[in-house]
């Protein structure tokens, strides 16, 4: 093999090699571009729906539509919460030029102080760019006008309209109607009600805004929007879900009654139950001090919450449901009708007081230093003898006193639809034994006798108890119109009915009532007196320094003939039922029997920001951006 | 060497598959800006580039490259010149210091550098490797891809860097590199891989490892392979139409008009798109194997399959990164992402393998 052919075999190994290796590469690239395809293929084809989904999720969001609240309405129709649209600024913070002067401007107009906005502007800067910072809540007229006069001075400033729940008569029925607020971490963790909770609801706290919640707060709707990877909407889009709107709830409140009845409280602190005996429908329930539900509308500031909880007065505290009291001589109403449908005593048993009573080696007083002379039961109930009841409560020991306060309902909740009702204590031998571990001694009865000791109920017990002895029947107390259920019959005889309300009458007509009395309309009452101090018991109260005072009791009925509103009043520290109760109740009676008081005083220009707002249905989208 | 002949024999299939590319590209790249404010206009600059690609690679193509062999290693100092100035006085675009600017010219060395590496791989193939190739010939081709790989590093563009690999690898495989050399080789890139991993930047290894799972930083680098995979996914079969792609115009992909443009094609066009994007770069392989079996000598068949290796190997480094099964590095991918550089330098690559193809016959 010479040198060219050795040169052309090389030539030849290298042209071959080479050609194979083309070949290789060629192969390479072909097997690395159809595992690619595999690849598109596994990701288009085989998982492409799954895909297809996320990438809707991915640019759709979800944005609720929120329900607007339903209206409270008294028996009459008037509006007494409802909610109304509301203004809040924003800062716009995307583009934001000359911040320091628009919120040095924000700040003479909202006299809110620079470092309060610039601290909101701060909190805001955890969100996407384009969501604006809320500098205020709910903004006033005068704070919007001298904005968009000055348009110019405030490029970044934009409004927003929210909802905002509103109760145009303040205080006058806070305890009833309760107030609203934000879902609190634990509801949104307990997820209570049916419809679900989300961060951010408002939702009824106390009241009926609490007990009726799930009905007047409504339901979500939502929609969907087109969003880009920010966030940002791109778009209306299509409807999800058409939010419901919570159900207008009509309350059995009779608000002119309610009025009264907060007024003649006044500055009292107290609590007052007025109802239709006959039913059960509650027209005016008040607590003293009061306080305005308006202020929980929004977001409270720390200083209001700190004002309210430590008010020593507890105006927050319902005291017509859930405070208890000693009944007092109020018991004595219940201890009568015992007495005599057990036949311990007759109409005609007789008792005589000299002002005093010795029994299981002590003295107990009758609040008559001279005493009564000889009484039966109907002047001992009338004029309020202890001594007789003394008696009576030996003679008949604890446990028919126990069956018949039962048969009223004393010392069991009521069921009221109001949440937080208190159960108070209405003594036996077997709750004794079960909550003190002994058993009942018959000196105790001669105190639960005339109504103090170890008994306690709350007002709107004694109330409801008061429609029981007019109409013989027990109703169930409720709030809202058309939930009357049947009042149980009470299985009284209609003689001993008829002993124990004509010394009602009698109390008011002549005995310790008398400032309950008006002039057309017979009213049957019994006052009564919560001993606060053993020691108190028979010094007279005007004599006390006010906070060792007894609290006051006046209960009963009207007209006595023909019962449509039964009560009960008490005034803390108030000493006799007679003097600081009874007036108490006349003046809300001389209402409620008088068509002559004009329909309304009320402010006029709250009464038309309520009605003007219900109109508007979309409130409650307001709050999609 | 200036003739009509090469123009007669102008490849035209392999030119039509080339402007189908460029063409889905800017399709993509209109697409995915229509909602970017300020981007409106990009796939008209694109054409622009096109054309300014067309002139230069027609420059290309006329010259004989033998020609451009011969001084292949003089552009590629020149090139390398340039990737050092680049380093002093480029401007910084991204955190890269990757562009020369003069007026209104703007030019990335680094993807001339592509350009020369291939050529003067290919002339050195042909003038120094006979029989196999020995450590040598190795060493020698290393410091030519070395040095400008090395530049491009320092920018940092190590994407760019990285494209440089498949060259040489396809240089060492076509200039012989014995069987047991390139297993060793390959063994011993397995045992350094270790070592490599300690060198690396911690975002560098977060990038690794975001392709084993992508849940590891679903806001970072792992959210990117994650919306790229829900578009690509997402196109299904036959996509949701063209302009009509979700993910792309809400901005959920990133870098959607330059390294994802394919993951707009896939979600526009389904997979049918994405099959036809495939397809077409495998003709274009073709095109350049068939240009290099038939060439009139081993030069041309060098310089069309290492053109070839260049755009499938940056290829391959793109789709693998859209498709989430390599990690997220910033190399666009030929003839469809936008850039203007990028596309003038691959036209210029395809220029040459027309060139060998135009030039088959010896007896011009």
């Amino acid at each position: 093999m010479d040198y060219r052919e050795r040169w052309e075999l090389k030539e030849f190994l290298i042209e071959q090699r080479l050609e194979r290796r083309v070949t290789l590469f060629h192969a390479g690239a072909l097997l690395l571009l159809l595992s690619y395809l595999l690849a598109f293929w596994f990701l288009q084809v085989a998982r492409g729906e799954e895909f297809a989904r996320l990438a809707e999720t991915n640019r759709l969001r979800e944005i609720p539509l929120l329900p607007t609240r339903g209206v409270l309405l008294d028996r009459r129709g008037e509006i007494i919460a409802s909610t109304r649209p509301s203004l809040r600024l924003l800062l716009r913070r995307e583009g934001l030029v000359d911040r320091d002067e628009q919120l040095r401007r924000l700040e003479d107009v909202l006299a809110v102080p620079y470092e309060n906005l610039l601290e909101r502007l701060d909190q805001a800067s955890s969100q996407p760019v384009f969501e604006p910072a809320v500098l205020k809540e709910d903004l006033s007229l005068g704070e919007l006008a001298p904005i968009e006069a000055r348009r110019e001075w405030f490029p970044s400033v934009e409004f927003e309209q929210t909802a905002r729940r509103t109760y145009p008569f303040g205080a006058i029925a806070s305890h009833v109607l309760g107030y609203v607020g934000e879902v609190s971490e634990r509801e949104l963790v307990a997820q209570a009600s049916e419809i679900p909770l989300y961060r951010g609801d408002i939702v009824g706290k106390s009241g009926i805004e609490r007990q009726y919640d799930e009905g007047l707060r409504g339901r979500r709707g939502s929609k969907y929007v087109t969003v880009n990877s920010l966030g940002r909407q791109l778009g209306e889009g299509r409807s999800a879900r058409a939010p419901i709107n919570g159900g207008d709830l009509q309350l059995t409140l009779d608000l002119q009654l309610q009025r009264t009845l907060v007024e003649a409280l006044g500055d009292e602190v107290g609590a007052g139950v007025f109802m239709d005996p006959r039913n059960g429908e509650i027209l005016a329930l008040a607590s003293t001090p009061t306080y305005d539900p308006n202020i929980f509308a929004g977001k409270v500031s720390p200083e209001a919450w700190t004002a309210i909880l430590h008010d020593p007065r507890r105006p927050l505290h319902d005291r017509a449901i859930a405070s208890f009291y000693a009944p007092g001589s109020t018991f004595k109403v219940v201890m009568a009708i015992a007495g005599l449908e057990t036949g311990t005593v007759s109409p005609s048993t007789t008792v005589t007081c000299n002002g005093s009573a010795k029994l299981y080696g002590r003295n107990f007083l009758c609040w008559k230093k001279g005493g009564h002379g000889t009484v039966a039961i109907e002047k001992a109930l009338a004029h309020s003898c202890n001594v007789y009841f003394y008696s009576l409560g030996k003679s008949m020991g604890i446990e028919p006193i126990h069956e018949y306060g039962a048969r009223f309902n004393l010392g069991s909740p009521t069921g009221i639809d109001l949440p937080g009702e208190a159960t108070g204590v209405l003594p036996s031998d077997a709750w004794k034994r079960k909550v003190h571990g002994e058993r009942w001694y018959p000196g105790e009865t001669i105190s639960v006798s005339i109504g103090q000791g170890l008994l306690a109920v709350t007002p709107v017990q004694l109330a409801n108890a008061m429609s029981g002895v007019a109409t013989g029947k027990l109703p169930k107390p409720h709030l809202v119109l058309g939930d009357a259920t049947e009042p149980v019959d009470l299985d009284l005889s209609p003689e001993v009915l008829r002993i124990v309300r004509n010394a009602l009458e009698e109390a008011v007509a002549r005995g310790t009532g008398r400032r309950a009395a008006l002039e057309d309309v017979v009213v049957a009452g019994k006052t009564g007196t919560a001993q606060v101090y053993k020691s108190s018991a028979g010094i007279d109260a005007d004599e006390l320094p006010k906070d060792e005072r007894d609290h006051a009791w006046f209960v009963g009925y009207a007209p006595a003939e023909d019962p449509r509103i039964a009560f009960a009043v008490v005034v803390e520290r108030g000493g006799h039922g007679g003097t600081s109760a009874a007036p108490v109740a006349r003046q809300v009676l001389e209402v409620f029997f008088s068509n002559k008081l004009p329909r309304d005083e009320r402010d006029s220009s709250l009464r038309t920001g309520a009605t003007r707002y219900r109109g508007i249905e979309d409130v409650g989208t307001a709050a999609s951006r | 060497m200036l003739g009509r002949r090469p123009l007669d024999n102008l490849d035209i299939p392999t030119l039509l598959a080339v402007l189908a590319l460029v063409g889905l590209g800017m399709l993509a790249i209109a697409s995915a800006t229509v909602e970017q404010p300020g981007r409106e206009g990009l796939w008209q600059r694109q054409l622009l580039w096109l054309a300014v690609g067309a002139m230069l690679a027609s420059v290309v193509f006329i010259v004989d490259y033998h020609f451009w062999a011969e001084f292949s290693l003089a552009l590629h100092g020149v090139v390398i010149l340039l990737l050092v100035m680049v380093l002093f006085v480029g401007t910084e675009v991204g955190g890269n210091r990757s562009w020369l600017v003069a007026g209104p010219v703007r030019l990335q060395p680094s993807e001339l550098a592509k350009w020369t590496t291939c050529l003067v791989l290919a002339s050195y193939l042909t003038n120094r490797v006979r029989g196999s190739m020995g450590l040598r010939q190795m060493v020698e081709m290393g410091v030519l891809v070395g040095a400008p790989v090395v530049l491009i590093a320092l920018q940092p563009d190590l994407g760019t860097a990285l494209i440089f690999i498949p060259i040489y690898m396809a240089a060492l495989l076509l200039g012989g590199l014995r069987w047991k050399v390139i297993v060793s080789l390959i063994l011993a890139g397995v045992l350094l891989a270790p070592v490599v991993w300690m060198q690396l930047e911690d975002y560098q290894r977060e990038r690794i490892l975001t392709v084993f799972d992508e849940s590891r930083d679903p806001s970072g680098v792992g959210y990117q392979v994650r919306q790229s995979k829900i578009a690509i996914g997402s196109g299904e079969l036959t996509g949701k139409g063209l302009f009509q792609g979700t993910q792309s115009r809400l901005n959920f992909l990133p870098a959607q008009h330059t390294d994802f443009v394919l993951a707009v094609l896939a979600e526009e066009l389904g997979f049918l798109g994405a099959f036809a994007v495939l397809g077409l770069f495998y003709y274009l392989i073709l095109r350049a194997v068939v240009a290099g079996r038939s060439s009139q000598d081993r030069l041309g068949t060098y310089i069309c399959l290492l053109v070839a290796a260049w755009i499938t190997g940056q290829a391959a480094i793109n789709i693998g990164m859209v498709l989430g099964l390599l990690p997220t590095i910033g190399v666009p991918l030929p003839f469809l992402s936008y850039g203007g550089s990028a596309l003038v330098a691959a036209a210029c690559g395809v220029a040459l393998i027309l060139n060998v193809r135009g030039r088959r016959f010896v007896n011009v």
